[in-house]
């Protein structure tokens, strides 16, 4: 493991979920790559995903119901397999995003306070 | 939601496994075909890029992997392959599986149905609402050794005096059961019927199926309403829904059926399934009942529930007030007699007697189950021996320890399972055989079948059997040591000490435990040829007997009745063929032979003696000789003792022996009853030799005879008024013939007398000895077939074990014999090695023979847990044992085998020696 690894931050599993929920949300129809490359972009490198654990959270959130994935062509003619979030995964998004904005505001709360 | 959704896709995935694993696939592979073009348009060569795309990626495998324990239940999905795989390997050996697989069935099939039994007799509550307040309410007569009585009964007084005086039940009744002549439609029958307070209805508190049950109140108003079962229903009835307001003829009186009670209720739990009641009607208990001999027969039970919050020891303090109440108002004639009341669970009475049997009969089928799973771990161990190289391989190429172990656990679980179906299916069929061969002293043998709990039961057994014989195996696979299995090549003749000492532990214990068996079932043997040894007192060939039972509505006078006997004895005498005719009270053999207290004259009992109980049988015309009983002084009776002459008796040498001992018992007197009851003197004209009235195992009672016409007479102050004698009995006759040729023309010379009469249980002697001896013939039978079954199981163990050393060794015997050693003294080699584990079972199996025999004793007849017999009938057991054992090491030793062998080591030897040299 690089140094550069130590420094990323460790997602926990339920965030990784958001995250993804989000990008695609925004961005439309992405493939894998795509999300890799756009969460890679966004956190400035810090945050090194291994390409290889999206797809533990895309089974997940397909699973659920909340994306829905198809295969299709990228502008390179490359075969991909293109996920689109669902009208339920836009509930979800929602619904997830209000928990999360609440809770890191608990969590910072409660640091001040120490502080 | 969404984790229902998700929990339905994780199990369905397991099964959709191959179709996901390509289309993640290709997914993976597009990924990384995206990346080589980001990395190619960066610069880099083709193969760089390849590369470089597969370290961004960050290893496919472990990608592949987390995906495959995100999508699916892993751990279920890792059973299920390990479930395929161990199919196909089961498949390659068809021999082992077929084995394991009968071995198993055998030994789980047994159990099950083994423990059918036990939970029908012993574990199911009883079929009454809230059956733990349901209780036995009865008296202990202080002194009466009546052994084939009830052990808690009541007399009439009693009933009456117990229903109204205690405070502790919540309803409270008396029973007794009574074979009824049932006539009026088609052919004359006996029905079992009881005779119960209406209270003891309210107090088993089952609703009848049809109509309603009678009341207290139409009990104590002698009403004539009867109650049917289930059975009677259909069987007699068809069914019919119109049966209520019908009326049946019992004993030649009306009856009104008021009610049909549901097909699972049966009272009194009675054993076996001939002597189960199909009517119910009031007790109506007579007033005449209640005095002279009546008030002194405790010939009826009590059933009563238990007021909420009462206990069973206050219930017995409260009956036991009672009791002395009713002691304290007895008669003059039955002063002297002392009560104390008792009170027993339900549950308790039912089962008590039975309980023996059935935990050695678990235990029995227990003991083969276990030699069985001995059996099946050693075959898996044999197995998981031969298997250590590839093993040993998987293991170096990075499986984990848990993950062989799963595999040996499902292996020998797909096994048990698969033999506890198929085993339960026998036992489906062996309950259905035999049930109906189970014998008379065990109780609600109707409830015994195939239901929820055994089911339950048979699928708990297999997956525990599978699991246990599954571990030693287990444990061997994964202790294999990598690096000596794959240097040695296989040729390791033990291959580890650990292995060793497992196989022969197996193998001991299977020898001790077939042996303990063997000894125990040997011991029953002989217990049952004992008895069929014993001498019965009367000579069963040729004879034939049937009960007939003169209804009190035809036969309402003495003089009725003695006209009825006097032309059916000269109807009989006058058939061509026969030796002796004669009527008796007690049938030999039939197991009824309740007692009646007596007073000898002169005789002075010693302090805490009890009362003096016999056997009082009342017999007609020539009884003794249509039995064959001996008579070994005096006389018989004759016509001459009638009723109005000196009142005669004849003893058995058992009283003798007992009250004259030395002297002769012609001319000694004896009577009914107590010291303060008034009775006439008896004398005693003739002794006759002794008879089994029960089952030949049990112990001889004491016997009088008296000539029927006497009995009123004899009773003194215990006769009723217009008590009438002879109104029934079983009918007698030695014939020059086979007695079942005689069945029909007895049955017509009855009925040309009294058209109407049916004559019951009718049998030869030989066939009621028969049903005497069935009950040990029972325990004998399955205890002996578990016995040989265990034999054969060990039998097969032994071979297997034996056969796969002598295979492991080979190189070890080639090698011996290379260098010179003789076949014979490879044979001597392998036998001393295997020796001592035999004398070791041997001796540990002696051992067990000896706590077996001490836990049968209960179950022994005339045979010392020691007996010589039957320890040199297991002595020769085990030395033929070794015997087949030194022939199926002969056989394995095939010198070809070793020959093939033979090459390898003798190139090696080759070698080794050129280098020497």
């Amino acid at each position: 493991m690089s140094n550069k690894e130590k420094e990323s931050i460790q997602l926990l599993q339920g965030t990784l979920d958001l995250i993804v929920l989000r990008t695609l949300a925004t961005m439309g129809p992405q493939h894998a790559y795509q999300v890799a490359t756009r969460l890679q972009q966004i956190s400035d490198r810090l945050l090194n995903l291994n390409q290889g654990t999206l797809y533990p959270a895309l089974v997940r959130l397909e699973q659920y119901g909340w994306i829905k994935g198809t295969w299709g062509r990228t502008e390179s003619n490359r075969e991909a397999k293109y996920y689109e979030i669902t009208k339920a995964g836009q509930k979800a998004l929602g619904e997830e995003t209000q928990t999360w904005r609440r809770m890191s505001a608990l969590v910072e709360r409660l640091l001040l306070e120490e502080s | 939601m969404k984790h229902l959704r998700r929990i339905f896709l994780k199990f369905y995935l397991l099964f959709a496994n191959s179709k996901v694993e390509a289309e993640l696939a290709r997914e993976i592979g597009a990924h990384l075909a995206l990346l080589e073009d980001e990395y190619l348009r960066q610069g880099m060569t083709p193969e760089d890029a390849r590369r470089a795309a597969r370290l961004a990626y960050g290893g496919v495998e472990q990608a592949t992997q987390l995906h495959r324990d995100e999508r699916a239940f892993q751990g279920l999905g890792q059973i299920l392959q390990d479930t395929r795989v161990t199919f196909r390997q089961l498949r390659k050996s068809p021999g082992f599986t077929v084995t394991a697989i009968l071995m198993l069935a055998l030994g789980i099939g047994a159990t099950t149905a083994i423990f059918s039994i036990v939970e029908g007799v012993l574990l199911r509550p009883l079929p009454f609402p809230d059956p733990d307040r349901l209780v036995i309410l009865g008296d202990v007569l202080e002194g009466s050794h009546c052994a084939s009585c009830a052990p808690s009964s009541v007399t009439a007084p009693d009933i009456r005096n117990y229903m109204r005086a205690t405070q502790s039940f919540s309803h409270l009744g008396g029973y007794r059961g009574r074979l009824f002549e049932l006539s009026g439609t088609g052919e004359p029958a006996a029905v079992n019927a009881t005779r119960m307070s209406g209270e003891v209805f309210a107090a088993l508190g089952v609703p009848p199926l049809l109509g309603r049950t009678f009341t207290q109140q139409e009990d104590e108003e002698q009403q004539q309403v009867a109650v049917l079962s289930y059975g009677m229903w259909r069987s007699r009835f068809h069914g019919d829904a119109n049966v209520l307001g019908s009326k049946i003829i019992l004993y030649r009186k009306p009856y009104t059926v008021i009610g049909v009670m549901p097909r699972e209720f049966e009272f009194p739990l009675n054993p076996g399934h001939v002597n189960q009641s199909e009517l119910w009607l009031p007790l109506s208990l007579q007033p005449e009942e209640f005095t002279a001999g009546s008030a002194a027969a405790w010939n009826s039970r009590m059933v009563g529930r238990l007021k909420p919050g009462i206990t069973v020891e206050q219930a017995q303090s409260d009956a036991e007030r009672v009791a002395r109440e009713t002691m304290r108002d007895y008669p003059a004639y039955m002063r002297s007699l002392r009560i104390h009341a008792v009170v027993t669970p339900l549950q308790e009475d039912t089962v008590a007697q039975a309980r023996p049997l059935v935990r050695t009969l678990l235990f029995a089928v227990i003991v083969v189950l276990l030699i069985a799973c001995a059996n099946l771990a050693g075959l898996l161990l044999v197995r998981a021996i031969r298997r250590r190289r590839e093993i040993a391989v998987r293991l170096a190429l990075g499986a984990r320890a848990a993950t062989v172990l799963r595999q040996a656990i499902v292996e020998s679980m797909v096994l048990s399972i698969a033999g506890g179906a198929i085993g339960l299916a026998l036992a489906a069929v062996a309950l259905r055989v035999g049930v109906s061969r189970l014998p008379q002293t065990l109780p609600r043998i109707n409830e015994i079948g195939l239901d929820w709990p055994v089911m339950l039961f048979a699928l708990g057994l297999a997956l525990l059997t599978g699991f246990l014989c599954g571990l030693a195996p287990a444990f061997a696979a994964i202790r294999t040591s990598v690096n000596e299995t794959l240097k040695e090549g296989g040729r390791a003749a033990t291959s580890g000490s650990g292995h060793v000492r497992l196989r022969s532990a197996l193998v001991v214990a299977e020898i001790a435990v077939a042996l303990t068996l063997l000894t125990a079932s040997g011991l029953l043997l002989r217990s049952f040829e004992k008895m069929r040894d014993v001498k019965l007192g009367f000579r069963p060939d040729n004879t034939l007997a049937a009960l007939y039972v003169l209804p009190q509505h035809r036969y309402g006078t003495q003089s009725a009745i003695d006209e009825f006997t006097k032309t059916l004895l000269n109807d009989l005498g006058q058939l061509p063929g026969l030796d002796a005719v004669g009527i008796t009270s007690f049938l030999p053999a039939d197991g009824n032979n309740w007692g009646i207290a007596f007073t000898i004259e002169g005789y002075v009992p010693p302090k805490g003696a009890g009362l003096n109980m016999a056997a009082m049988s009342l017999v007609e015309s020539d009884t003794f000789e249509a039995l064959g009983i001996r008579v070994l002084r005096g006389r018989v009776f004759a016509e001459s003792d009638n009723a109005g002459s000196q009142l005669v008796a004849i003893v058995n040498r058992k009283i003798a022996e007992r009250y004259w001992p030395g002297q002769d018992p012609i001319g000694k007197r004896l009577r009914r009853g107590l010291q303060e009851t008034s009775t006439p003197w008896m004398t005693v004209v003739g002794e006759v030799d002794d008879v089994k009235l029960g089952s030949p195992d049990a112990e001889t009672m004491a016997q009088v005879y008296q000539p029927v016409t006497q009995t009123v007479a004899s009773e003194g102050v215990f006769a009723s008024v217009g008590e009438l004698s002879a109104t029934d009995g079983w009918i007698v006759l030695r014939s020059r013939m086979p007695p079942e040729q005689m069945e029909d023309t007895l049955r017509a010379t009855v009925r040309k007398i009294d058209p109407q009469l049916p004559l019951y249980q009718m049998q030869t002697m030989e066939q009621a000895i028969s049903k005497s001896e069935a009950p040990r013939r029972f325990n004998t039978v399955l205890i002996s077939s578990f016995a040989i079954a265990a034999v054969l199981l060990s039998v097969l163990g032994i071979y297997g074990v034996i056969a796969f050393s002598v295979a492991l060794r080979e190189q070890e015997m080639a090698v011996r014999m290379a260098l010179g050693c003789q076949r014979s003294g490879v044979i001597l080699v392998i036998l001393s090695s295997g020796a001592r584990l035999a004398a070791v079972g041997c001796g540990l199996g002696l051992l067990g023979a000896v706590a077996a025999s001490r836990l049968l004793r209960s179950f022994l007849f005339e045979v010392s847990p020691f007996d010589p017999g039957v320890l040199a009938f297991s002595a020769i057991t085990m030395l033929l044992l070794a015997e087949l054992r030194r022939r199926m090491i002969e056989k394995s030793l095939n010198p070809f085998r070793i020959s093939l062998g033979n090459r390898r080591v003798y190139t090696t030897f080759a070698i080794e020696l050129k280098t020497l040299r």
